[in-house]
């Protein structure tokens, strides 16, 4: 597809105020030297100024993006937000050049650049720091900051592994990063890769960086030490674009916020004195971005409380443990109860509730009903009634070439099985699916298309909807609304709180606290592979419970006081 | 909200990815029926094209099942010959201890049978339990089943003692044909397909198991419990164990369903020449059963494939050796060309999932 010719931004094509004004000041941003960003970043270095100018982009059937113009400055955090299906992928797609746009083009420094590979993006000095990690898990990690620019010894065929190990060395200390060189990628946790994905692309020297959805994977603390080197990013002159469903954290960081609604610009805001504002210059917080993203405004995302009963406990784990990662671990949840489980990550968390399942090794004793148990892996689990929904939606929980059939029946196909498992009832199959599918509002047109044609808020209903259809007494929930935007956040809540309201017992595992503390009847805490507190219902209506969580998660004990 | 439909719309990618397999099939089969006008299209001559990649097309079948999974059996022509050979050694030790034809014919096939469900199950045994990467313990059984055989027979031919019954397994059938009694003493005559001389032209039991094992194979992957915990095995092992599946049987079975069905393959080659030849039977024949699976649109990353699409690849490649041999290329240059053939299907069908 040959490049489009030079479009003239049409600027009556763009909604909002905001977007009009950086438009006009994108045009003139090599002369713009006096500095009026609102980013305050460092003007003194070359600016550069990446912009989509009137991109569309069509899809067989579908325009993922209409006439989207925006532009990304250096030294300043641009934000996009827009629930899942706006269009924010296609963008940054568009960005850095795995897309052409079907019209429009993108612009660097005021001249059309045409992508053709995500390479040409890179020469140009736009990376993307992905979603999913692209380390290569055995080499290590002075090899991965590395890849594909690794410095030659003389005569230009040896790796010069000194350099290599001394240049990548530089990158992570730049981020603040202190990491083992010569560590296996492999072996790296899910933020420590993060960290070194990021210093691979400042080792392609990249002007723009674009972080989709960085934090997803990250817990608290590690998510606010990633924003602080965003920021830091931005002060060294580099453009930021930052994609997130963590609205707080959006409102924190960012300069500029755009919001995408199907596939349209509807609204920026930017900030100036402090915090973010509207066209009309009135301070806006979190609320409202979700209310632009999804074009009304939000009540409470949380459910009422229901009142968790009396009832016989019927999950209880007694010294329990993973193996190697956990142990110790005293804890028993009733029937209509819902247990929050938080903690960093690495604190232990996942690998305790595999372990109950059997997935991993243990240690200790699982009582359901008060019968100790010892599962060899899901099915055996199920039988008894307890159902784990993994955080891992892609890799674990679903198999996403599948259809959302195949997906919703797999753990209770017994159920459609006839003489003797040589014929399955495809009919019943159907029926089944229709029935989840109306009952947890689950937007699925096509149920035998691959369920990666789903949105990742019905996927995860799916997701959930295949363990509830075998009748579990006890739910194991992994990060429920991980990658799952702020509509289909509210309603997975409200079907959390109904199955603890029908007597079940469910534990969530989550690092949002704000979603444990506003689901869960109580929260334990895990930290370092042990159960290190508990805070009731009261602690949690009470103010400071998000700062206690934090610290008893992170070891800095309750009774230090919040002078620090 | 909007999901994203990259389905929608026709393209051309897309088709061919899908369904390449059937326009190749459609278009060699114009070809060679524009190449040999109607002499291809005679009944006899199609019989002797299925016929002659029965027992190819048996173990392509299994081998589906195997690739799905995202395995892969290179053990399976060693197979055929271990379980030929040691069938065939039985046939004749208990004609020797002057058992009755029949009865050692038909243990002989038992055992035949049997010893290619364990040689499976041992390859079965060690991908699952002994964590060996498929490809490694299978290569091992290359190499080990086929030494057991030259060495049953000192790398020799083992010549079958039965006269009659055991060579019907891959020589006879079901005639297409039935008689008419002639009117008063003249010679009575046959009405139905016909060969050359006239006489009944016989459906081989070969092309028989062929079919019958593509149908059950065919729906077992697409309409049961063990089809569909195949696909998700081999779509993502690790969902699949999330899900309560138990992988190892899964696999475990696969390998074992595909040794029992060389042991089928094997059984049909040694009742064919009536003898088997420890050196030279089965020797490739993985590389023809996956060509045809690949040929076929399976994906070779394993959690999507259709037994279908193999049977027209086992036919594909059969007529382009038929082609290739009545055009009078060498016999030498014929595994270029079908190595371009499979190349190109791979092209072709590349895309999303290939």
């Amino acid at each position: 597809m040959p490049s489009p010719p030079e479009v003239a931004p049409k600027l009556g094509r763009t909604v909002g105020f905001r977007a009009v004004q950086t438009e006009s000041r994108a045009t003139s941003a090599d002369g713009d030297a006096g500095g009026a960003g609102s980013g305050g970043g460092d003007i003194s270095r070359p600016s550069v100024s990446l912009e989509a100018r009137a991109v569309t982009v069509e899809y067989p059937g579908v325009r993922a993006l209409d006439g989207v113009t925006m532009a990304f400055r250096a030294g300043e955090i641009h934000a996009v937000v827009g629930e899942n299906g706006a269009g924010k992928s296609t963008l940054m797609k568009v960005l850095s050049g795995s897309v052409r746009p079907t019209r429009g083009a993108v612009h660097l420094d005021g001249r059309p650049v045409d992508f053709g590979q995500p390479t040409d993006a890179l020469r140009a000095g736009i990376a993307m720091v992905h979603q999913e990690l692209n380390l290569v898990p055995t080499l290590d990690v002075a090899e991965n900051v590395m890849l594909g620019r690794e410095p030659l010894a003389r005569g230009g065929v040896a790796v010069d592994r000194a350099a290599q190990r001394r240049r990548a060395g530089e990158l992570l200390a730049s981020l603040g990063a202190a990491l083992d060189l010569s560590r296996e990628a492999g072996l790296l946790s899910v933020a420590e890769a993060q960290f070194v994905e990021i210093a691979k692309c400042l080792a392609s020297d990249a002007r723009v960086l674009i972080f989709d959805e960085p934090t997803a994977v990250l817990g608290e603390q590690e998510a606010s030490r990633l924003l602080a080197r965003m920021r830091a990013l931005r002060d060294e002159g580099r453009a930021v674009v930052f994609i997130s469903h963590h609205l707080e954290e959006v409102v924190a960081v960012a300069d500029r916020v755009s919001v995408l609604r199907d596939g349209a610009l509807v609204q920026e805001f930017v900030r100036g004195d402090g915090a973010l504002r509207d066209a009309s210059g009135a301070a806006v917080d979190e609320h409202a971005l979700a209310a632009a993203m999804v074009g009304r405004a939000l009540g409470s995302i949380y459910p009422e409380k229901g009142i968790a009963r009396d009832a016989q406990p019927i999950l209880e784990l007694v010294g329990f443990g993973a193996e190697g990662r956990s142990a110790g671990i005293d804890l028993s949840v009733r029937a209509g109860e819902i247990v929050g489980l938080a903690g960093l990550v690495g604190a232990g968390r996942t690998e305790t509730a595999e372990a109950i399942l059997g997935l991993r090794r243990s240690t200790g004793t699982v009582l359901v009903n008060g019968h100790a148990r010892a599962f060899r892996g899901a099915k055996d689990a199920m039988r008894a009634g307890v159902a784990y929904v993994s955080e891992d939606r892609k890799g674990r929980g679903l198999h996403v070439s599948l259809s959302s059939i195949a997906n919703m029946t797999l753990p209770s196909l017994d159920r459609h099985a006839r003489f003797g498992g040589a014929r399955i009832d495809k009919a019943g199959e159907r029926a089944v699916t229709r029935r989840w599918i109306d009952s947890l509002a689950i937007r699925c047109a096509r149920p035998a298309a691959p369920i990666s044609s789903l949105s990742g808020g019905n996927q995860q209903k799916f997701a959930l909807a295949r363990w509830l259809e075998t009748q579990p007494r006890v739910l194991v929930i992994d990060e429920p609304t991980r990658g799952v935007d702020v509509g289909a956040k509210a309603e997975i809540y409200r079907i959390i709180a109904d199955l603890a309201a029908k007597s079940l017992a469910c534990v969530v595992i989550s690092s949002e606290l704000p979603e444990l503390i506003g689901l869960a009847h109580r929260v334990v805490v895990m930290r370092e592979g042990r159960l290190v507190g508990e805070i009731d219902r009261e602690g949690l209506a009470a103010a400071d419970c998000e700062e206690r969580i934090v610290r008893m998660a992170s070891g800095l004990g309750d009774m230090k006081e919040r002078t620090a | 909200m909007k999901t994203r439909k990259s389905g929608d719309g026709f393209s051309v990618q897309r088709f061919l990815e899908r369904w390449g397999v059937v326009v190749a099939f459609a278009l060699l089969f114009a070809a060679s029926c524009w190449n040999q006008g109607f002499d291809f299209l005679n009944a006899e001559n199609i019989r002797a094209l299925l016929n002659s990649n029965a027992p190819v097309g048996i173990l392509a079948v299994g081998m589906t099942l195997v690739i799905i999974s995202a395995g892969i059996d290179l053990s399976v022509g060693s197979m055929v010959v271990l379980s030929a050979a040691v069938g065939l050694t039985a046939v004749n030790w208990l004609i020797g201890k002057e058992w009755s034809e029949a009865s050692a014919v038909w243990i002989g096939v038992g055992t035949t049978l049997l010893v290619g469900l364990a040689a499976g199950s041992l390859n079965g045994a060690l991908v699952v339990v002994g964590r060996i990467a498929p490809f490694i313990a299978t290569l091992g059984g290359l190499a080990a089943y086929r030494s057991m055989a030259l060495a049953i027979a000192e790398a020799g031919e083992i010549r079958s003692q039965s006269d009659a019954l055991f060579r019907k397994f891959g020589r006879e059938g079901i005639p297409l044909a039935w008689e008419v009694p002639g009117v008063e003493g003249a010679e009575s005559t046959f009405r139905g397909l016909l060969n050359s001389g006239g006489r009944p032209l016989t459906l081989p039991y070969s092309i028989i198991a062929f079919f019958v094992v593509a149908m059950i194979a065919q729906w077992f992957l697409s309409r049961s419990r063990f089809g569909r915990h195949l696909i998700a095995v081999g779509a993502n092992e690790t969902a699949a164990r999330y899900a309560g599946i138990s992988v190892e049987w899964v696999r475990f079975r696969v390998y074992a369903v595909m040794g029992l069905l060389a042991g089928v393959a094997g059984l049909l080659q040694a009742s064919r020449m009536n003898s088997v030849s420890t050196s030279g039977l089965g020797v490739a024949a993985e590389l023809d059963a996956i060509a045809a699976v690949v040929i076929g649109g399976t994906s070779l990353r394993g959690g999507f494939g259709r037994v279908w699409g193999t049977v027209l690849g086992v036919l594909i490649l059969g007529m382009i050796t038929n082609m290739l041999t009545i055009s009078g290329v060498s016999p030498y240059w014929q595994g270029a060309v079908k190595g371009a053939v499979i190349v190109l299907a791979v092209l072709v069908q590349r895309g999303s999932r290939a």
